[in-house]
This record gives structure tokens, sequence and C-alpha cells, in this order.
């Protein structure tokens, strides 16, 4: 019965993606509490296989035994060899904050040729946007984008013989509701720092103004001229230029009006 | 302006990868209209703009034609990146549909599969 426990712990492990502190579990399990393993798997494991009489009692029982969910498994570790909060939440769905208005500040699109990267990406971005308290939408499928070529095999004649290619882009849009703009700003630089392989981004940015805006630009009026009057002082007619004719001297000369009499 | 096209060629070659003596002319051609395009489309306006004096327009006109051939866009022609060939190029991937089915079958060409529906 033993074996049976401890490839069904490896099973858990290749599923769950990080082994070494299962690892750790099964060893302790191994040494110090193993009779109280076998009693807390063996009534759980006897029923079932007699309640299905098709599969075979000894050879198949590792694979017949019950699949708990994550929040059970994650449980019966017991108080003292509990997985860090943070760990354990990758097991879980991603935690969202309600968007309180609706208004959708920024739209993130993900796009990547397979389908793994796109989602673990999604996935990613919707946690990392809980933390910076972001409202979340999404991940939306959006439709894929399928381009096809038909190539010929050869590279001469054999016209019709002829091979097709493709490529399929996924994409996935994800929506920030009512967010501030600067954790929206934050959110976006995190993202771009740990940008995943083979996943592209893009967002639109909205921002929102108060009514008020015409009048918050009139106030910022005299430090944009602080800054541009640098620059506007560059442009004129230098001192000692050789025309000393202006401009309307010069759109009224005969070689301007010349197209008028025509 | 002579018409000499080594006018356009770099003191040293600045391409690399796949080379090519058409591949070397076009590249040549594409600094060159990239060169004189100000100076084009400069020329276009004045000869297109009927608010100016006849005679300007005329000369424009002139001075357009006489440009060398290498600074015209119709000259550049799409080639292939790894072949240098110059027909039934892929915008997408700058290559041939030779060169696209091999580098696709062996996997070059991220996303690209061998299709069937």
């Amino acid at each position: 019965m033993f074996p049976s426990t401890t490839r069904s712990l490896i099973g858990a492990s290749k599923r769950l993606w990080a082994p070494i502190p299962i690892r750790s579990l099964s060893t302790s399990s191994q040494s110090s509490a193993p009779s109280s393993e076998k009693a807390a798997t063996t009534p759980q494991a006897k029923p079932e296989t007699t309640a299905t009489p098709v599969a075979p009692p000894t050879a198949e029982q590792p694979s017949e035994l019950p699949v708990k969910e994550w929040s059970d498994r994650l449980g019966a570790f017991g108080e003292h060899a509990r997985l860090p909060r943070s760990v354990q939440a990758l097991y879980l769905r991603p935690l969202r904050r309600k968007a309180e208005h609706g208004l959708p500040v920024c739209d993130l699109q993900l796009r990547s040729y397979s389908v793994q990267n796109l989602e673990f990406f999604a996935d990613f971005a919707i946690r990392a946007a809980y933390y910076l308290n972001l409202p979340v939408s999404g991940p939306v499928p959006l439709p894929r984008i399928t381009e096809r070529w038909t190539v010929t095999r050869s590279n001469f004649v054999h016209k019709k013989s002829k091979e097709n290619f493709e490529r399929i882009t996924l994409r996935r849009l994800i929506q920030i509701k009512d967010g501030n703009p600067q954790a929206v700003e934050a959110w976006l630089a995190f993202l771009r720092k740990h940008a995943f392989y083979g996943v592209g981004m893009k967002a639109n940015v909205w921002e929102n103004e108060s009514l008020d805006a015409g009048k918050a630009l009139d106030a910022s009026l005299p430090e944009v001229q602080k800054t541009v009057g640098p620059h506007l002082a560059r442009f004129g007619q230098r001192q000692d230029s050789s025309v000393k004719e202006t401009i309307f001297d010069s759109l009224d000369s005969e070689r301007f009006a010349e197209p008028k009499n025509l | 302006m002579s018409k000499v096209a080594s006018m356009f060629h770099p003191k040293r070659l600045d391409l690399s990868g796949f080379v090519n003596t058409r591949l070397i002319r076009d590249h040549n051609k594409r600094n060159a209209f990239a060169q004189m395009e100000p100076e084009r489309q400069a020329l276009r306006y004045i000869i297109r703009n009927t608010s100016l004096p006849q005679r300007t327009r005329a000369q424009a006109q002139l001075q357009l034609s006489q440009m060398h051939c290498y600074t015209r866009p119709t000259q550049i022609k799409n080639r292939c990146v790894a072949s240098g060939t110059a027909r039934s190029v892929f915008r997408n991937f700058r290559l041939n549909r030779f060169q696209f089915r091999m580098q696709a079958l062996a996997g070059e060409l991220p996303g690209v599969k061998k299709a069937s529906w």
C-alpha cells in the first residue's frame, strides 16, 4: 500500500508545478507519520475500488484515488507544514477587486502564438493588478488572427504540388476599470519589466479630466511660456540680413502677381 | 549631375548575411532614395503648385527628370534576404517562397506551422 501512496504523491507534485515543498512533505511522512498517512488514505481508496467493478483492483489503484480539490489538499498539509499564503494563492483562482463605477481606464491586449504562454501571462497580469488595487475584467479571448500561405513545394516547376502553412495569433484582452492612473502606469511598467517570452503587449490608456480642463490649461500657461520661451527666441529674421523688404513687398512683386493675371 | 551609379556606392559594404550583386544594388538604390527624397518631394511640390510661375515649374520638371534613376522609388524592388531572389517574396518575412518553406519546416519562423483543415 505504501508505494501506491508515494506514487500518488509524485503525481500530485507533477500537477503542482512546485515540487520542492511537496517533496519535503513526502519525506516527512515517510519518516515521522507513515501510519497516520495510511490510515487517512486507505478508507477513502477502498470504497472507490469496490464501487467501480470495471477497473482491476490491484494495478489501477493509484489512478483510482479520488482527486481532491486544491483547497482540501492544501488544508490537509496541516498547520505545521503549510505553504506560504502567497504560494497557496497560486493554486487558487486570482483574486479581484470590485469596480466601483465601471469606467474603463486601460485596455491591455496580449498576443502570442502559444496558448500556454498567453494564459500564464494573462493570469500573472491579473494577479499583479489585484496587488496594485486595480479592478480588472478579463481575460477576454478575442478572435484569433489566422494567416495562411500556400507555397509550391519545389523551388522549380511542379506547380501542382503545394504545401499549406498557417500562423495563428491568439489574443487576450484585459481591461482595467476606474483605477488610479499612476497605479495603471506602475502596473504597465511592471508587466513590461517582467515581460514573458513570446507574448506581445499593447495597451490603450485613457485619462479622465474634470470639466474645468480649460481653466487648468489657462492656469498652466505661464509655466509653459517659460519653457517654450528660449525656443521661440530663436525664430525671426537675422539682424544683419541683406533683405530689407517685408514679406508683403515680395508677395506684391511681379513674380508672385504673375499667375493671378492668367 | 553626373549620371554614375558609383556615386551611391558606400566606401565599405554595409550589408551582412546573404550578399549578392543584385541585393547590393537594390540596397544602394534604397539608400539613394532615402537620401534624395526631400529634394524630390520639393521639386514635385513646385511642379504641382499652380500658384507658382510657369517658368519655375518647368525648371523643376527638368531638374526632377534629370535626377539619377537610383533616386526614384520605383527602382526599389523587394528581394529575399536569404537568397536574393526577386520573385514571390513575402513581405511579412522578407523571404522567397522556397526559403519561407524551408525555414518554416525547420521551425525558424515563430508561430508558422504546417496547416491542414
